[in-house]
């Protein structure tokens, strides 16, 4: 039972991705295949060189960083939305797999699950 | 759907109640689930939706009352009624053991939820045949 969770948010203006990551570092804690999909405006979560110290947040490019290690499967990104935010392969985390966000892609999971 | 066995659910909340329809939405499904001969395992929140455990909401009498609406379900049926720990501590929803944990002047978890850990999620999940989400707006 592989689940995936899906970030269509961007970082800082809300919590909801924040706790959708929680979601999956759990999933993963007990040993529950999960990936993030990252899409829309969620995409920039995935950007190098985030600095939200001046918005007085912190930044949740090392939550990713160590969603591997922690035992998050994948880091996927909708390659269409990051062409549509200017997102270079280069500007994105190093862990992170370009995806087509289609049927086939959720086909190979048993659950979807958004953090609202 | 022509299989007649019946499922086993457990719903998450995530949209708060006054801000959002998904309290609402999931107790009609609660509901019509269990109606329908099905059972609901656990209610979980997480998110804004631990709002809906507050023993604090007052909304004018003549609208419904959604955390005690839930409560009364919840009891009725002898459902769990669970509110993600690290959620209700950011939005202020404490129950006594965090009040004293944290020194705080008062405690506001409505009965019979509890507080717990994103396992009870995780083993939801795992229990029930189905899990069914309830989002805010956003």
């Amino acid at each position: 039972m592989s689940t995936l969770i899906v970030i269509d948010q961007p970082p800082y203006g809300g919590w909801a991705g924040r706790e959708a990551l929680d979601m999956a570092f759990s999933l993963a804690a007990f040993d529950q295949p999960v990936s993030l999909l990252f899409c829309g405006a969620g995409v920039n979560w995935l950007r190098k060189g985030q600095e939200p110290g001046t918005v007085r947040q912190k930044s949740v490019e090392k939550n990713l960083a160590a969603a591997p290690i922690f035992g998050v499967e994948a880091l996927l990104a909708d390659s269409d939305d990051c062409n549509r935010y200017g997102l270079e392969p280069g500007h994105l985390l190093d862990s992170v797999t370009l995806v087509r966000t289609d049927p086939q892609l959720f086909a190979g999971y048993s659950h979807t699950a958004f953090a609202g | 759907m022509q299989d007649s066995s019946p499922f086993s659910f457990t719903i998450v909340i995530t949209g708060a109640p006054y801000s959002s329809q998904a309290p609402q939405s999931a107790l009609n499904f609660a509901e019509a689930a269990i109606k329908a001969g099905h059972r609901v395992d656990r209610v979980f929140l997480y998110g804004d939706g631990v709002h809906l455990a507050s023993a604090l909401a007052s909304p004018p009498s003549d609208e419904p009352h959604w955390p005690r609406e839930w409560s009364a379900f919840l009891e009725k049926h002898c459902i769990a009624g669970v509110a993600c720990i690290a959620s209700a501590l950011r939005r202020g929803l404490v129950d006594e053991g965090e009040q004293k944990r944290y020194e705080l002047s008062a405690s506001n978890l409505l009965t019979p939820f509890i507080i717990a850990g994103l396992g009870e999620w995780v083993e939801g999940r795992m229990a029930s045949s189905r899990t069914v989400y309830f989002h805010g707006s956003d």
